[in-house]
């Protein structure tokens, strides 16, 4: 395990140790201990430059089942982290383009099969490049391992069945991370997205509307922990609930995820990565429109 | 070509794209995209009378797959007419870039191919409404990616 980031100590995140700045990461591109994982929404991205070091985890073809809809299961988990040279002590350091997202969404899974050191580099992408850091196209050949896994956690992955749990019990602390007009129902998909994924639009009943982008700073960094702490309480999602993200297929709503769970230290926060794809299709889900949860 | 020779070949249009730029005057311009995950292609044409593509530009940005699509685009269809670019499909791309690379970002992919074919059908449209004395229509931007 690597050296933790002090500098995140002062921002006042309840798991300053999961994030690292891009300074951090400059000074341990080096260290053995640490391997840096991109995962991008631009599926070429890592090939046109990533940072030196680094390995590509696309969130398509390596976290998915190509047959079922779920991710690779346990064993498939394990020979991916062998072929890109993970060990279970590795201090595995997450970035990517579009804020993090599929960062956060690889470290949910790293997490749902229960890597202890997982972090992410605060900015991502974007604040590598802005700040004139270098990338390489040199593929890097680390030495495979042999990894163990953990059976799947439970708590940190919602399914429909949970989702209907927690409306049923009243008043449930559901986060839809989308955009507004996904969420009234205007539009199934995010404004420009292909219109695709869903035979409803709306939200799921009851679901409060906070878009994952209200967490991020204009440069991709995560906002201060007082302005995150107005953002979802404001909204009645507090620490003491049951909390359910969910976004159009699990990725932006990953984002959310992380912010809950590690920077604002909630206990129960679980990602829908079902999410809008599979509750917008599913008869006779309980199903809102327009601006209001009900 | 296996996957990494098309990758190569796709990162050397990113690197290096081809007729990338804009026409003034253009017989025809036409703008398509996702401007929500930001790929956009504008293209440029100049046809002679035989309604051959003379002169191609495109401007844009966006991903990686989208942007090289339009380099390859404007770099293969110079010289070809209205009705063969109507020809070209997401046959075309996939032997330009590789299937797997089209399947796994097909929008991106067939972004350029989409919009020059709109641009193309548009320009033959106003062609034959000019011959009849009509007005020409105008078009909008529009999501041109090749449906499948």
């Amino acid at each position: 395990m690597a050296e933790r980031d002090t500098t995140q100590d002062n921002r006042g995140y309840a798991h300053p140790e999961m994030l690292v700045s891009t300074q951090w990461v400059a000074d341990h591109l080096d260290d053995p201990k640490v391997r840096l994982v991109e995962s991008d929404e631009d599926v070429l991205l890592y090939e046109v430059g990533h940072i030196p070091g680094a390995v590509k985890v696309d969130w398509h073809t390596d976290l998915q089942d190509e047959v079922d809809r779920d991710f690779i299961d346990k064993a498939a988990f394990e020979q991916l982290m062998s072929r890109v040279g993970i060990s279970n002590d590795t201090t595995v350091v997450f970035y990517g383009d579009r804020n993090n997202w599929y960062a956060t969404y690889a470290l949910w899974l790293f997490r749902y099969y229960g890597h202890e050191d997982t972090r992410v580099m605060d900015g991502g992408r974007a604040k590598w490049q802005e700040e004139g850091r270098g990338w390489t196209r040199e593929v890097p050949q680390h030495p495979t391992t042999t990894y163990t896994a953990k059976d799947a956690d439970p708590t940190i992955r919602a399914f429909r069945e949970d989702v209907q749990a927690l409306i049923d019990a009243g008043d449930p602390a559901l986060v839809d991370v989308r955009s507004p007009q996904e969420y009234t129902g205007e539009l199934l998909h995010a404004v420009g997205y292909p219109q695709e994924g869903a035979q409803r639009a709306g939200h799921i009943r009851g679901a409060r509307n906070i878009p994952w982008g209200k967490a991020a700073n204009a440069d991709g960094t995560f906002r201060p922990v007082e302005e995150l702490r107005d953002l979802y309480i404001g909204e009645g999602i507090t620490p003491d609930k049951d909390v359910i993200a969910y976004c159009r297929i699990g990725e932006r709503s990953s984002h959310t995820w992380f912010v809950l769970k590690y920077l604002l230290g909630y206990d129960n926060v679980r990602n829908y990565d079902g999410s809008w794809t599979e509750w917008g299709s599913l008869v006779r889900s309980p199903i809102a429109r327009g601006p209001n949860p009900e | 070509m296996d996957r990494q020779q098309y990758i190569e070949y796709i990162l050397d249009h990113h690197d290096n794209p081809r007729n990338k730029g804009r026409l003034d005057p253009a017989d025809i311009q036409l703008g398509g995209g996702n401007p929500g995950c930001g790929d956009l292609i504008t293209m440029y044409l100049r046809f002679d009378e035989n309604d051959r593509i003379t002169d191609i530009r495109y401007e844009g940005e966006g991903c990686t797959i989208s942007q090289a699509g339009g380099s390859i685009i404007a770099e293969l269809a110079e010289g070809l007419t209205a009705a063969e670019v109507a020809e070209l499909g997401t046959h075309t791309m996939n032997e330009e870039m590789g299937a797997e690379v089209v399947k796994s970002r097909v929008r991106c992919a067939t972004l350029a191919l989409g919009t020059l074919q709109a641009a193309a059908k548009l320009y033959m449209t106003n062609k034959e409404r000019v011959a009849q004395g009509l007005p020409p229509v105008d078009v909008p931007s529009g999501q041109f990616a090749v449906e499948v």
